[in-house]
């Protein structure tokens, strides 16, 4: 595995102090805060300064990460001896085994034991729960999911250990029925498939926070979703039967004759199902056809000698 | 080909989380989650009996934010609230069809 020179990651050297340490770490967590950030990566970047700030907002983690990696440089490979640990007491630190998910080997191989070995979180007293840790993960699924059901694939990671006791992070794919209705924002209950319990008690469960990918032609809100759909002149002049594409299949849409540009059709129960199914709105987009070529530009004349409309009439002009 | 099995869910809107299951999800004791329901942080009622997708995320929001920050629960909650209304207003452009970046 690689070395994590989590000093690197803060920004920080190997001097700095524990005030030094906090404040890099508060500095980087509100620039890569996943709800306000506008960094590309700031969701990947956020798991490496918290990982970091595991170990080094630690006393006792970051005595033995010192200890262990003072000759290291970061992605260089290595192998911490056996009983590297011993002497140094990991306790109170601030991340549980729901957030080992998100970090890495190097970090789950060395540290992976102490989280494994807490529950609950924030100093709180209290009896520490046997049953395995709830995990949490997010899946970006296609609205057409939403709407019929189906079966997605997940990749997640989880710290295991073997039968030395040696943890280390591994990835395991995971095979969801996406339930037909689901929300943006709504989570999927997983039962038990969270961080197995301890002395034979029942796993923890996974929570899937559920997200649209972004669509060109679809706009979503709670269970309605909206449609831009372009139309000729002549369809939104005069009325037409159209077929329009919905995330359901296609459908026969009836324009109503003067319809203008930005008019709002409603397609009742046919948004996102559920009791009450959301609904699907149509907006109308009049598309102009280009003139450029002498017919085209003939009718366009024609129609501005033979129907006198002023569109600015309302605006005095 | 090997098997795969399929793992089917349940939404949590439609069996909402108690309070010891809240508090579970959470990786907090479940009187982390009491104070900031009493306190009137977390939901808008004050004695609920059931939670839903949207009183996990704004509690994992700050946990996070209070953790992360040394945040009191107040201050944690009023970001938190901004956090939302900005998820709202994004949502609102999104419905518009205007980019929201």
């Amino acid at each position: 595995m690689e070395f994590k020179d989590y000093y690197q990651v803060l920004g920080l050297d190997k001097s700095a102090s524990e005030d030094e340490i906090k404040k890099s770490y508060r500095k980087l967590a509100r620039k890569y805060h996943p709800d306000v950030s506008k960094e590309a990566d700031a969701e990947l970047r956020m798991k490496e300064v918290n990982e970091a700030y595991a170990v080094l907002g630690d006393l006792e983690k970051r005595a033995a990460y010192d200890q262990l990696g003072g000759g290291y440089r970061d992605g260089q490979q290595f192998q911490p001896p056996p009983n590297w640990d011993a002497g140094f007491e990991f306790s109170g630190a601030d991340f549980s085994g729901a957030d080992m998910g998100d970090f890495s080997d190097f970090f789950a191989n060395l540290f992976g034991h102490a989280a494994a070995g807490r529950a609950g979180r924030g100093g709180r007293a209290g009896p520490r729960p046997r049953r395995g840790e709830d995990h949490h993960a997010k899946i970006v699924i296609d609205l057409r999911d939403a709407y019929q059901g189906a079966p997605r694939t997940i990749t997640l990671r989880g710290a295991r250990a073997d039968a030395q006791g040696r943890v280390s992070m591994q990835e395991h794919n995971l095979t969801v029925q996406i339930p037909k209705g689901v929300k943006e924002g709504q989570h999927i209950r997983l039962a038990g498939q969270g961080s197995p319990g301890s002395d034979g008690s029942a796993a923890g469960d996974l929570f899937l926070e559920v997200h649209f990918k972004q669509d060109p032609h679809y706009r979503v809100d709670g269970r309605d979703v909206y449609e831009t759909l372009p139309v000729t002149p002549w369809e939104a002049a005069l009325g037409a039967s159209i077929e329009a594409p919905t995330p359901s299949g296609k459908v026969q849409v009836k324009i109503p004759a003067n319809s203008q540009g930005g008019r709002k059709l409603r397609l009742k129960g046919r948004g996102i199902p559920g009791e009450p199914a959301g609904d699907l709105y149509l907006l109308l987009e009049i598309v102009l056809p280009p003139a450029d070529s002498e017919k085209a530009r003939q009718l366009y004349e024609m129609m501005a000698r033979e129907m006198a409309f002023n569109p600015r009439l309302a605006m005095g002009v | 080909m090997p098997h795969t099995e399929i793992v089917t869910g349940v939404l949590l809107d439609e069996v909402a989380l108690d309070l010891d299951e809240l508090a579970q999800a959470c990786s907090v004791d479940a009187l982390w989650i009491v104070e900031r329901i009493e306190a009137g942080l977390l939901c808008e009622v004050t004695q609920p009996q059931r939670f839903s997708s949207a009183e996990l995320l704004r509690a994992r929001r700050l946990l996070a934010i209070e953790r992360d920050f040394d945040a009191n629960p107040e201050l944690a909650a009023l970001v938190v609230d901004l956090i939302e209304e900005v998820g709202r207003l994004k949502a609102r452009l999104r419905k518009a069809g205007i980019d929201e970046k």
